[in-house]
């Protein structure tokens, strides 16, 4: 036990200095120390099978450890808005890439309108809010509703269609939402939608910086901390349906859609519920973005982050649970670090996702194999 | 209701954008029937080649041999040549070592390829971000049929769209590569047991396909008057709409689908309010349609599973 939290201490350390390292030195010298642990793991295999060990028979110290972690980190990033942002930034894409990982990975359903339905989240909020003057707590809960019903109505016809029309026609999904979202005339066209109303908790603004145990934070910590219950619901709930009989029918579907019926899975109800809960996941994530950024605009929708958020599963290992959260947690941070390399963005994501295929295509952390007992 | 003319208008517009569209989507429908993938980069491939053409254009013009009659010719047949190459080094990089693994695999790898020809466009080539401005070289003027206006350079466009698209006829139904293209994409173990090369073939094919997307790319800088790093993006989304409206592997079927696809688009923007700006949402409409309606294709074969 006392491993695992030793293990999960030298991240946290690690991940607080790379993210405070603001001169090349320090930042090689944190790379360097990253770098070697990961070496010494992988070199010393009597090290990697203690620490594997340890973590099998904890798992719940392991995920204590890694909760204390994930709530500890703003306290090392005080001095540091923008960065509390970028961890809250990530945080969003793990919960949109549990849902996008459960069409894509498990299902095989290739969604790649994930922006336009986190934008359909994101918009719901705050036409609902600033247009029509809803409580801002129910604008957040429709947000993800209208992105699963948009979906289902608009895609049920083909998602018993075989092979590539789905992604197709989800292509085609996210420029047809950029076009409306930019010439329509209630969206605010390019100019998007301003001023949306942040949520409140008990009359106490989340836009107001806390102090907790006497320590001021910056103001986005209120955001990391619901964005890290958000992400561990996403994650838990994800994961019970992959543990589920759903997840054994959706992976069978993926691999042999004609086994899977010959097994009796009724083939359209369980692509309909993979899908339905994917797209209400990325809809959270896209209402999470609208009241934490308080404005919403067709760019911060396009299909250059569906893309992103693919790589997110690619990186982390398409099908794997843990997978997107590492993968999460890697491609968000990382190109605001190199914040020179932000031209390069996509470049990047383009050359990592065609690597990652080509030489790795399981993922830097592979789904586990099903053990049946 | 729009004029009479009006329409006739919308209808010759219709036919140039299908005419480009359909030679997208040839290429979208070569690929599927030889290898049984979705070669997502391929709108970018189109874009590759609108850039191919520009540059030996403008190299061209700066060497002094700018007259129409010398360069344009000279501009579609570099531009064929690179682009075919690029195309085919594509495959050999992200189609081929994935061969063995799930078609996901295929169209997520093809598709991030397309991303970094586009991020690379956009970074690499000088001033990548903005609309580039592609020469005026077909011959202006126009005449009139009863109220349609028929411009010279539209014939240009499509006599060169409809030259391709007999060329590709020719190729696939008369030479001998044509006729391993047809054995691969009918079946490829007995193509190869009566002698076929697989592996040339396939290269035949993805320089076949990328060749014409270099024209189209050709063709819709002349048509627009300027090119842009995006347009791979809708130009491919369009011509795979195209291929699979028209049924994915068979090549007439693609040129009827990016016909089809040219007019709903003009005449959406002729017929609907503002319908210009919704144009692309209207068409995508009709695609849907058409899979719901008829998922293999206007003239796709209806695939039967036996189990």
């Amino acid at each position: 036990m006392i491993l695992v939290w030793a293990a999960e201490a030298v991240v946290l350390v690690l991940v607080i200095l790379g993210i405070l390292a603001e001169s090349p030195l320090a930042l090689a010298g944190t790379a360097a120390a990253g770098l070697a642990a990961l070496v010494l793991v992988r070199a010393l295999p009597r090290l990697r099978a203690a620490l594997a060990g340890a973590f099998a028979g904890h798992p719940t110290a392991a995920l204590a450890g890694g909760a204390v972690c994930a709530l500890a980190l703003p306290f090392a990033l005080r001095t540091s808005p923008y960065w509390t942002f970028v961890a809250t930034l990530a945080l969003l894409y793990v919960v949109i890439g549990q849902g996008l990982n459960l069409q894509i990975g498990t299902a095989g359903l290739i969604n790649l309108a994930g922006a336009a339905f986190a934008g359909l989240g994101a918009y719901t909020v705050g036409l609902l809010t600033v247009s029509a003057g809803w409580p801002a707590w129910l604008a957040f809960l429709a947000g993800p509703v209208v992105a699963v019903v948009v979906g289902t109505l608009l895609f049920v016809p083909i998602l018993t269609t075989r092979g590539h029309y789905l992604a197709l026609v989800t292509i085609a999904f996210v420029f047809i939402f950029n076009v409306l979202m930019n010439n329509l005339e209630f969206t605010g066209g390019p100019q998007g939608i301003k001023n949306i109303p942040t949520l409140r908790l008990f009359g106490y603004s989340f836009t107001t910086a806390p102090t907790v145990l006497g320590i001021a934070l910056p103001a986005h910590a209120n955001f990391y901390f619901a964005a890290v219950a958000l992400a561990a619901f996403a994650t838990g709930v994800i994961r019970r349906l992959h543990d589920s009989w759903l997840g054994v029918a959706l992976n069978t579907l993926r691999d042999d859609e004609i086994a899977a019926k010959c097994c009796g899975i009724s083939i359209a109800r369980a692509k309909l519920t993979a899908f339905c809960v994917g797209n209400f996941f990325i809809g959270l994530g896209g209402a999470f973005y609208a009241v934490m950024v308080g404005f919403v605009s067709p760019p911060d929708f396009d299909f250059g982050y569906s893309l992103i958020m693919l790589s997110v599963i690619i990186i982390g290992g398409v099908d794997s649970i843990p997978g997107v959260v590492l993968g999460a947690c890697l491609l968000v941070p990382l190109p605001e670090r190199f914040r020179f390399l932000h031209e390069y963005r996509l470049l990047l994501y383009g050359v990592v996702i065609l690597v990652m295929l080509l030489y790795r295509p399981q993922g830097l952390w592979p789904a586990a194999v099903r053990r049946y007992r | 209701m729009p004029p009479l003319e009006l329409l006739f208008q919308q209808a010759l517009n219709g036919l140039m954008l299908g005419v480009m569209y359909a030679l997208i989507a040839v290429g979208f429908t070569l690929f599927f029937g030889v290898l049984d993938v979705i070669h997502f980069s391929h709108g970018d491939i189109y874009m590759l080649g609108a850039f191919a053409g520009l540059s030996v254009l403008t190299g061209l013009a700066a060497a002094g041999a700018g007259t129409p009659a010398v360069a344009l010719p000279v501009a579609f047949a570099a531009s064929i040549v690179i682009t075919g190459l690029i195309g085919v080094a594509a495959e050999r990089v992200c189609v081929k070592p994935l061969a063995r693994s799930s078609p996901l695999m295929t169209l997520l790898a093809t598709l991030s390829l397309g991303l970094v020809i586009r991020e690379s466009v956009l970074i690499f080539y000088p001033r990548g971000a903005d609309p580039k401005p592609f020469p005026w070289l077909l011959p202006q003027g126009a005449f009139d049929v009863g109220g349609v206006v028929i411009r010279y350079d539209n014939l240009a466009i499509l006599a060169i769209g409809l030259a391709a698209m007999v060329a590709v006829d020719r190729i696939i139904n008369r030479t001998r590569m044509g006729a391993a293209i047809r054995a691969v994409a009918q079946d490829p173990e007995a193509a190869q047991m009566m002698g076929v090369n697989l592996d040339r073939t396939v290269d035949a094919t993805f320089f076949l396909g990328s060749g014409l997307a270099a024209v189209a790319g050709i063709l819709s800088g002349l048509y627009y008057s300027e090119i842009h790093f995006i347009m791979g993006v809708t130009g491919g989304v369009i011509g795979f709409s195209a291929a699979a409206i028209g049924g994915l592997g068979n090549v007439y079927g693609a040129i009827l689908g990016g016909l089809l696809f040219g007019l709903v688009q003009t005449m959406a923007a002729a017929l609907i309010p503002r319908g210009s700006e919704f144009r692309d949402v209207v068409a995508f409409a009709v695609v849907l349609l058409f899979l719901v309606a008829r998922p293999s294709g206007i003239l796709g074969a209806k695939s039967v599973e036996r189990v």
